[in-house]
């Protein structure tokens, strides 16, 4: 093809016209890039946010943390627009991209609060809301479906990551069910059941230990007894780690609200200290922690949920010094 | 020119066949076919989540003994009528009966048994998920 290509006989006039083209392009862009609308707060927040703040990363409120971004926010939005586009503590002027504009970060932080349970700051403007009241009113006005929400180009590009349209679909369009079985369209739609659960970025889009100690939930420990209690165990095992990653601190309190001690001992995990040899690569496999954690429990994506207690740090590489 | 639009049709069509099939289906939707299409019904699928809200994970992995391993129960409907696996619950007292058999044979048919979204179904080639096998 590029063979052909250049065998083509050039016009005497080629080469004008390819600078005339260019310098067009070369002028318009800036004026375009000047002119393009401020990004929404899930493109920003995409981009330049969720590097820390998904993960929690340096101390950061995590999107989805009500507690976290409560508080902040309490501080008036004022002061936390403030904090996003000046720098405050560890987060770093604009999250470090002087580029982005203010009102983007405007946006990203309405974003985040709206995704973290502040219902206030809500993805729809009250013009929106009112149109669709009228359209409501209008009988003869026949209300279209449900448009699926808008996502970012980031995230629609990586394959491996599913959108937030993907999450949580009705049964009759997750892939698994058969759409065509009548019995398909009345189970549950996990939407529905959700919406008042704990949310996570990862698994089903809950945090089901969170879930469970906000009493947001209150699953049977017996099958037919509403009262039975379970036998919770408060013991931290503290599990040293080679490699960089921080030391993981397994915490049976949580594992026995929901589990029974059979369950893991001793077919998985032989109850004694350094009688267990786990790695990564086991847990991916769907062994040790990965029986539960990749397939219902929170999955191996969300790596400082187990390595969480920091390792001491040399003073050379702390954070401060660094910066 | 239409040589290499038939080239990038050829590239457009590469791309799109390599993008993994999406099933969008919820974290832990476990797919159970092991007997069910051979016998004529749609495979089974069990939703975690929808279970979890209502029981702790002991109740059917310790007191039922389901085991941690999708289609490593064996599960079959005598099983069921007889009051053991989902028949614990599943007989008209605690959850629904045998006879709504298409609200759990809901599954597309063809479908293997698996747990949906997990690590390995998503990390791992099917020859390999068997060699990993996660038995308890």
């Amino acid at each position: 093809m590029k063979a052909q290509s250049f065998n083509l006989p050039r016009s005497p006039h080629y080469f004008s016209k390819l600078i005339a083209v260019s310098s067009l392009i070369f002028l318009t862009t800036p004026w375009l890039y000047a002119a393009s609308e401020a990004r929404s707060g899930i493109q920003i927040y995409d981009v330049y946010c969720a590097g820390c703040h998904a993960s929690g990363v340096l101390q950061s409120p995590k999107l989805g943390d009500k507690q976290d971004w409560g508080e902040r926010e309490k501080q008036g939005f004022e002061v936390l627009l403030t904090h996003a586009i000046k720098g405050y503590k560890n987060m770093p002027a604009k999250g470090g991209n002087p580029a982005i504009k203010d009102k983007e970060i405007e946006n990203a932080i309405k974003y985040i609060l709206a995704n973290s349970g502040l219902g206030q700051y809500g993805k729809k403007p009250t013009s929106n809301k009112t149109m669709s009241k009228a359209a409501e009113k209008n009988d003869s006005v026949k209300t279209k479906p449900a448009q699926k929400p808008k996502t970012s180009s980031v995230n629609s590009f990586n394959r491996l990551m599913k959108s937030s349209a993907e999450w949580n679909l009705p049964p009759a369009e997750d892939g698994i069910h058969d759409s065509e079985n009548g019995g398909t369209h009345m189970l549950q739609k996990p939407k529905e059941a959700f919406e008042s659960l704990s949310s996570s970025k990862s698994g089903n889009r809950v945090d089901w230990v969170k879930a469970l100690k906000n009493k947001e939930i209150s699953p049977r420990y017996d099958r037919l007894s509403d009262e039975v209690k379970p036998i919770v165990m408060d013991l931290n095992i503290i599990r040293e780690v080679k490699g960089s990653m921080p030391d993981v601190v397994y915490p049976h309190k949580q594992h026995t609200e929901w589990l029974d001690c059979s369950n893991c001992h001793p077919a998985l995990f032989i109850p004694q200290k350094g009688a267990n040899q786990i790695s990564m690569a086991s847990i991916i496999l769907g062994q040790k922690c990965g029986v539960c954690h990749g397939k219902v429990a929170f999955p191996v994506s969300e790596c400082r949920k187990c390595h969480s207690k920091q390792k001491p740090l040399k003073k050379a590489i702390t954070n401060k010094q660094a910066n | 020119m239409p040589y290499s639009i038939r080239n990038n049709l050829i590239i457009l069509i590469i791309v799109v066949s390599a993008l993994p099939f999406t099933v969008r289906a919820e974290y832990g939707d476990v797919l159970m076919n092991n007997y069910s299409e051979e016998a004529g019904m749609r495979p089974v699928v069990f939703p975690h989540w929808f279970h979890r809200i209502r029981f702790r994970c002991k109740v059917c992995h310790a007191d039922l003994g389901f085991k941690f391993e999708a289609g490593g129960n064996k599960i079959n409907m005598l099983k069921i009528i007889d009051g053991e696996y989902c028949g614990a619950c599943h007989n008209g007292e605690v959850a629904w009966a045998v006879e709504s058999c298409d609200l759990c044979h809901s599954g597309k048919p063809g479908e293997p048994t698996q747990v949906h979204e997990s690590t390995t179904s998503k990390l791992l080639s099917e020859s390999n998920k068997k060699k990993a096998g996660s038995k308890q």
